[in-house]
């Protein structure tokens, strides 16, 4: 029998003269271990979404083929709907720095200029910020984010 | 004198009493003296009455609409109703941790009122344990979040509550959810008393697995509400999205799953016990971190809290958390030495692990995936994310293998179990699993993986199915009919069958799932009165748009009708409501009309005037499977929680392995050793709480 030096578990090594886990223990142990840490790597990189800040994104040279994320606060008299094509333009601004973002799809709820919004889509270097999803920052449910009006 | 003067009063002298208790406990315990005892437990009690007072005082301040309180003001006005206004109590962060540090405290009366059954050398430090936690809190409410706290001018109005919280999962949904998150504070303090102690006989497995059922109980509560909430507010079309504050809440709840599996191989076998400890500990650092998470602002979420600097208590106490239990660990690690060895992999015990090793794995990757925007920031210097693509397809395949398990898990016996009686066992749901796979391209599955989910559903439903007919087809034989012998059944194993009522619950909840997730059809359409959109089947016939004015609120509806198949379902009526006070944030009014098992889950996304519409739909099949399954949970829950009559005289602690377990001696005999040799696995011994 093999000393348990991988354990699977937190399982202590046991008292002295007995037998430690068995092997079959072990293998199977190791094989979900090694599974699980697989699917979590595997997935990890095809899925990772960088989270840039607007100047970041400016020198960006992947984005036009890499997913980006963005968070932004929407400007006031920015929102420039098409009702016909779903389509929504506007601009998002981080601190002085400033993007258009153009976005097909349903707008949430609480989408209106003032509130925060993460973007998450292409972008090409110039002309505006292909969105392919739009996130609102929801006020939460324990806390009124909103200000008063 | 304000009621919140009283409340804040009631704060201090409740910290006071905390910090009192927590000493005597320790002081009684250290010299043996049980007067000292007995004082903490009143002690406790106290602090519990106080923090009733300090609540009634935060409720009647917003009942009474003393906007002179900064937080009654931030969070209610005139308007709302009097439900939404005492809602409001935990509607805020400040009130929403006084509401935590009221449920610790009943939760503490509680546990000192029933304690006469816990060890006596573990109560004092099971109270302190959860002394020192609610005096954490109190420092925190009395210091940086205090809900008490007055504004220099009294404003005539207060700005109301969030329109997305004025919906009546708000009455029910965050109280569960953080009962649930503090619950774990209770285990937690037995796995901290045992450890200072070193006593972890079976009476204290049996509290501190009771205590465990209940917080998940709350917390599966607390879970399913807040998808059914997200389901009819937020208007996505679904219930799961895989947030970070929603991971949290999954987190602990996945580790006290665990536990409650392992814990019957500790049970029966002496084995497993530093890794029962490790997962109660890891039940509630998770659960103090989903609070730290969701409150620091350190990660980036769709839920914004309020960004105070409450995080870094939470941090420095979660820290706290981490290195008093390590070191406990380590004080006590020498003593905690399996009795029995590993025999088989093809054995419970041997399923047992897997299940563990899954849900954990399951909890890992979740968290991977929730703190992946830190880790990357540390590793590579730049803030990474990940969104649910990731949590879907990391978790869906091990929660499919960990259903297989479920299903497979009940038939195994003990300690090893030999091939032909697992196949015995097997052989039906394993055909039953067959079919469906067969069928399923038939009926129009055609994606490989939700037929593999459906087929191992079919699996697992099938072989708890076939449990329950075996075990009532044993009664049967003995003069009772069907319903009554599943009624006997479940209420004389509360414990496997109540298991087997969570595992049905689960397998109904991954098939709705499944359905809603491959199978979803989603159309957006603006039409004109008079038009129609057809989606999977189903015609929406838009008539035009209602306007309707109530107290506070004003309603935009559109008159829609639903037919399906050509035939007449009715009216349905998809709307924006907006408020007072955020006129600028209306609230979806989701129509979602079920039919069958399937919802027609209809928004009114824009509207212009009387008669034009942007009507968005997303057919959802089989997401009514997701709340049934999700009470069926609860249930069977509650069935394995539920208190039995103590009976006089059984002992079932010091048994043999290998020999069957003397069930519980109630009834006729004949029925329950039939059942010992009948069923390979049947074996369980039944505990008498």
């Amino acid at each position: 029998m093999q000393p348990a030096l991988a354990a699977p578990t937190e399982e202590k090594i046991p008292s002295r003269r007995r037998k430690r886990l068995p092997l079959s223990f072990i293998i199977g142990g190791l094989a979900i271990l090694a599974a699980v840490i697989y699917l979590v790597y595997a997935n990890t990189q095809a899925n990772a979404v960088y989270y840039m800040t607007v100047s970041e994104l400016r020198n960006c040279t992947t984005c036009t083929t890499q997913s980006v994320r963005v968070a932004g606060v929407v400007q006031q008299g920015s929102i420039v709907r098409n009702d016909q094509q779903q389509l929504v333009t506007f601009v998002i601004a981080q601190g002085a720095q400033r993007l258009p973002v153009t976005y097909n799809g349903v707008v949430p709820d609480i989408f209106r200029p003032g509130i925060e919004v993460v973007v998450e889509g292409h972008y090409t270097g110039q002309g505006p910020f292909q969105a392919q999803n739009l996130l609102a920052k929801c006020p939460s449910k324990f806390q009124a984010a909103t200000p008063t009006p | 004198m304000h009621f919140s003067d009283l409340g804040f009063i009631a704060l201090i002298l409740g910290l006071g009493c905390a910090v009192y208790t927590g000493c005597v406990a320790v002081l009684g315990a250290q010299r043996k003296n049980t007067r000292l005892v007995e004082s903490a437990k009143r002690g406790v009690l106290a602090v519990a009455f106080f923090l009733v007072l300090a609540s009634a005082a935060l409720v009647v301040s917003f009942l009474s609409h003393d906007f002179g309180v900064s937080y009654v003001a931030q969070h209610s006005n005139l308007a709302m109703p009097w439900y939404f206004t005492t809602a409001a109590f935990y509607g805020g962060q400040e009130g929403s941790l006084l509401y935590w540090a009221l449920m610790l405290s009943v939760f503490s009366a509680i546990f000192v009122v029933t304690a006469r059954r816990v060890a006596p050398v573990l109560a004092p430090y099971v109270m302190v344990t959860l002394m020192a936690i609610e005096t954490f809190l109190l420092i925190v409410l009395i210091t940086v979040s205090n809900p008490f706290a007055r504004l220099s001018v009294v404003p005539p109005d207060g700005v109301g509550l969030n329109p997305l919280l004025m919906d009546p999962g708000m009455l029910i949904h965050p109280p569960m959810l953080l009962m649930g998150y503090m619950s774990f504070s209770i285990p937690f303090a037995f796995a901290v008393a045992a450890m200072i102690t070193g006593k972890l006989d079976s009476a204290w497995l049996r509290s501190i697995r009771r205590w465990m059922l209940a917080s998940w109980s709350i917390q599966t509560a607390g879970l399913i509400l807040g998808a059914w909430w997200a389901y009819h507010v937020l208007g996505w079309g679904g219930y799961w999205g895989w947030d970070p504050v929603e991971n949290a809440a999954l987190l602990p709840w996945l580790t006290a799953t665990a536990f409650l599996h392992s814990t019957m191989v500790q049970e029966r076998r002496g084995m497993l016990k530093v890794w029962n400890l490790v997962l109660v500990v890891a039940s509630f650092t998770l659960a103090v971190f989903g609070t730290f998470e969701v409150r620091s602002g350190i990660i980036s979420s769709v839920h914004s809290f309020a960004y105070s600097d409450i995080g870094i208590y939470f941090l420095v106490f979660l820290v706290i958390i981490i290195i008093v239990s390590t070191g406990l660990f380590l004080y006590r690690l020498p003593k905690l030495r399996p009795e029995q060895e590993f025999d088989s992999v093809v054995s419970r015990e041997g399923i047992f692990l897997l299940n563990n090793l899954l849900l954990v794995g399951i909890a890992f990757a979740t968290l991977w995936g929730t703190i992946f925007p830190l880790i990357s920031a540390a590793l590579r210097r730049e803030t990474m994310t990940v969104g649910p693509p990731f949590y879907e397809s990391v978790n869906g395949p091990i929660f499919i293998v960990l259903i297989l398990a479920m299903g497979v898990g009940p038939l195994l016996a003990w300690r090893r179990t030999s091939s032909r009686a697992l196949w015995h066992n097997l052989a039906v749901p394993a055909l039953a699993a067959a079919l469906c796979a067969a069928v399923l391209p038939l009926a129009g599955v055609r994606d490989i993986w939700a037929n593999v989910g459906f087929a191992v559903c079919t699996f697992t439903a099938g072989a708890i199915f076939y449990e329950l007919w075996r075990g009532m087809l044993v009664r049967h034989r003995h003069g009772e009919a069907y319903p009554l012998a599943l009624y006997m059944l479940i209420k004389r194993y509360r414990q496997r069958y109540g298991g087997y009522i969570v595992h049905l619950g689960l397998v109904m909840l991954a098939v709705g799932v499944i359905g809603s997730h491959f199978f979803q059809v989603q159309q957006v359409n603006t039409l004109k009165a008079g038009q129609q959109m057809h989606v999977a089947g189903y015609t929406l016939n838009y008539i035009g748009n209602i306007e309707e004015t109530g107290p506070g609120t004003d309603t935009v509806k559109s008159i829609v009708q639903l037919w399906k198949d050509n035939q007449y379902q009715g009216f349905i009526y998809p709307g924006r409501i907006f408020y007072q006070n955020f006129g600028n944030q209306p609230a979806s009014q989701i129509s979602i009309t079920t039919i069958g098992l399937t919802d027609v889950y209809v928004l009114l996304a824009d509207w212009n005037g009387a008669s034009e519409a942007t009507i968005r739909v997303f057919i959802n099949p089989l997401t009514s499977l997701v709340w049934y399954g999700g009470a069926l949970m609860l249930i069977g829950g509650v069935i394995c929680w539920w208190p039995e009559r103590r009976r006089k005289g059984i002992q079932v602690n010091s048994e043999m392995p290998g020999i069957p377990g003397v069930a519980a001696p109630l009834g006729p005999p004949a029925t329950t050793v039939e059942q010992g040799e009948k069923q390979v696995g049947q074996d369980d011994k039944e505990i008498v709480v």
